[in-house]
């Protein structure tokens, strides 16, 4: 696996040293007060030849302060984005845009609409199959980007969930939790902050073995989304130690109960 | 801005829009077989589609079809020739979130008018204009939207402003949640959410739980009618309840307490005594709790639901009137009554008036102390006139004069 092509998420900032000396170079670091659910950086200690990570979803006052960045943000590399507020921001700005709206980038058409009209790649949802990720990959007009390894931000909520049963308890604050569902045996990862609540599947899910059927120039980065690996394990998953699962990428999702009863 | 007030109703079926626009909606929202987050409630065939158009028209209503389901790339198959149809039969508008929609409509010039779904998440002005760019005339704003957010969309865009006033809530932000994917492979944002967000969990710290009581996240309902005012003063165009798959009494219920309500709040005659007896009203039809949720603040511990609770079925709901003459109402039995039992009659055209049950007679002539058997037919004597789609409820609050 080319190394150049690795986009990853920075947790701390001593770790972009263990990932250069692994071939690591794209990094991605999530911006204060506009994400939500990574480790987040003052746009001063990002170097400029990162990334920016920009996924909350955006209220006005919020878009004001944003706009009010422009020219701070606009020295950056580039900008995962979330909120179609921030493709209207930037649009005109010389900074790469890349469309990350969670689960939403699951077909080719809405992919290639943003594409024609001045956006720089997306990052395909994982939350479709391999097949669907390579007709998407097939039929779009840029290089994409796939996200490879991670544990999936499935659940967004403006809510304090977990302050909010934490006083309704009478508990500590505690925060990063995991919530296990005794029917289905699922476990998830729930963290709250002063933007509201998100939950991850706990589970981390490894694409890393379909990129030996992709051709290589169709994909803009592989992308990481790292909660608590370091680099080490990373470095060793890449290079194909087992690990995690397979996601969706052989599990259709069903939406009819005529289709449910049916598998 | 109330040149254009519209209270917009669900409508699961062509019997529930029927009774929506009955009962005081100027619109509706409804899904076809394809496309639209409700996969399983009944949805409208095509030609179902085209009856329903031609009927809302007629009244001079409207009617909105959801596209609004997040496409893969199979779902694309077909699109085309869909909005083509709906363009055909001349909906009013469809609701939809995903750009692959819009961007189609507008290469292929179709005539349709495109708002955009809730589920699209808009919480602030930038993003309303872009979809402005892509066609849409009107946003549907996500149940997060503040007053402040709400005023200053309507601001800066001029677009036409619809908001969920009434209804049940997403714990996440709409569209922003896969946990029925995960749990049971059902696909949330293709209309086969589990409700994943109801259910409850262990709430676990390094592998222990950190308390006996199970986790749980589900949000009360959605209340505006304390807001309306407020929401007419910032400019919001269109009144939305949720819930395509309630009864019809709980449609007609809401839909007739928020007609009232916007109506007087129009003509300058609602009473803060008023408002209180819709809020009852409302509070007693629905099966859970409900409060104003964002519109005025970040919702907290009391808008959220906890172990304990319970979501009773309503049995309000004692019968619809077929037929009236000479003091007798022919009724259609939903729910249990008996002689001696206080009931009150709704309906489109006259007040809520409370009465005694002072007879029962079934289709054979026979006299009954209790109707007990649902969708029978029974005669039942009533002090005032009624009309065909009137209901029959049990006396919940009193607002009345006493016949």
């Amino acid at each position: 696996m080319k190394m150049s092509k690795i986009l990853i998420n920075i947790n701390n900032l001593n770790e972009i040293e263990e990932y250069e000396k692994i071939g690591i170079t794209n990094f991605l670091f999530a911006i204060e007060k506009f994400s939500i659910g990574y480790k987040a950086f003052s746009l001063e200690s990002i170097p400029s030849s990162a990334y920016v990570l920009i996924n909350r979803v955006l209220d006005c006052e919020d878009v004001d302060k944003l706009e009010s960045l422009k020219e701070e943000i606009s020295r950056f590399k580039g900008i995962i984005y979330e909120d179609v507020a921030v493709y209207n921001l930037f649009k005109d700005e010389d900074i790469e845009l890349i469309w990350f709206q969670n689960h939403f980038t699951t077909n080719y058409a809405s992919i290639n609409y943003y594409l024609k009209n001045g956006v720089d790649s997306a990052v395909i949802s994982n939350e479709i199959t391999e097949n669907e990720i390579l007709e998407i990959l097939d039929k779009s007009l840029k290089p994409l980007v796939i996200n490879i390894l991670g544990k999936n931000q499935i659940m967004y909520s403006r809510r304090t969930l977990l302050t909010n049963f934490n006083k309704h308890n009478n508990l500590t604050d505690y925060n990063n939790m995991i919530l296990k569902e005794n029917a289905t045996s699922s476990r998830f990862l729930a963290q709250e902050s002063e933007y509201g609540t998100v939950i991850y599947n706990d589970e981390y899910f490894n694409y890393t073995h379909i990129l030996k059927n992709i051709d290589a120039t169709k994909i803009k980065f592989n992308l990481i989304l790292n909660q608590d690996l370091k680099p080490s394990k990373i470095d060793a998953i890449l290079k194909g130690e087992p690990f995690g699962n397979d996601g969706f990428l052989n599990k259709k999702t069903v939406y009819r109960m005529s289709e449910y009863n049916d598998r | 801005m109330t040149d254009k007030i519209e209270l917009l109703a669900p409508a699961g079926s062509i019997e529930k829009m029927e009774f929506a626009f009955l009962y005081g909606a100027d619109a509706v929202y409804f899904g076809g077989k394809n496309y639209s987050l409700r996969a399983n409630a009944k949805n409208f065939s095509l030609d179902e589609m085209k009856e329903a158009v031609l009927f809302a028209h007629s009244r001079n209503k409207r009617v909105y079809v959801t596209v609004n389901i997040v496409f893969h790339n199979e779902d694309l198959i077909g699109l085309e020739e869909y909005l083509k149809y709906l363009s055909e039969i001349k909906v009013d508008a469809i609701i939809t979130s995903d750009v692959a929609v819009m961007s189609l409509i507008k290469e292929k010039n179709i005539d349709l008018e495109i708002h955009i779904s809730t589920q699209a998440s808009i919480l602030n002005h930038e993003a309303a204009k872009f979809y402005k760019c892509l066609g849409a005339t009107r946003v549907v704003l996500a149940r997060e939207a503040s007053e402040q957010d709400i005023k200053r969309i309507k601001a800066e865009t001029g677009l036409e402003i619809e908001c969920f006033i009434h209804g049940a809530m997403c714990t996440s932000i709409s569209g922003r949640c896969v946990l029925s994917n995960y749990c049971t492979n059902r696909d949330s944002n293709r209309g086969g959410c589990a409700q994943i967000c109801r259910w409850t969990f262990d709430y676990m710290k390094d592998d222990e739980k950190v308390t006996e009581e199970p986790f749980s996240m589900t949000p009360k309902d959605l209340n505006m009618v304390s807001n309306i005012q407020k929401m007419l003063d910032i400019g919001v165009n269109s009144f939305k309840i949720e819930g395509r798959m309630r009864s019809i009494y709980y449609v007609s219920t809401v839909i007739l307490a928020y007609r009232r309500l916007i109506d007087r709040i129009l003509n300058k005659t609602l009473t803060e005594e008023y408002s209180n007896y819709i809020l009852n009203v409302l509070n007693r039809v629905a099966n859970r709790d409900s409060a104003p949720q964002f519109f005025n603040c970040l919702p907290g511990m009391k808008e959220q639901y906890y172990l304990g609770r319970e979501e009773l079925s309503n049995q309000d709901f004692l019968g619809l009137v077929l037929d009236y003459e000479d003091g007798i109402a022919t009724i259609e039995e939903r729910n249990s009554f008996k002689i001696g039992d206080e009931v009150q009659a709704i309906g489109p055209n006259h007040e809520t008036y409370s009465f005694k049950i002072e007879s029962i007679i079934d289709e054979e002539g026979n006299e009954l102390d209790v109707a007990r058997h649902p969708q029978m037919i029974i005669k039942v004597k009533v002090p005032f006139k009624l009309e065909k789609n009137d209901m029959i409820r049990a006396k919940v609050f009193d607002f009345s004069p006493k016949v």
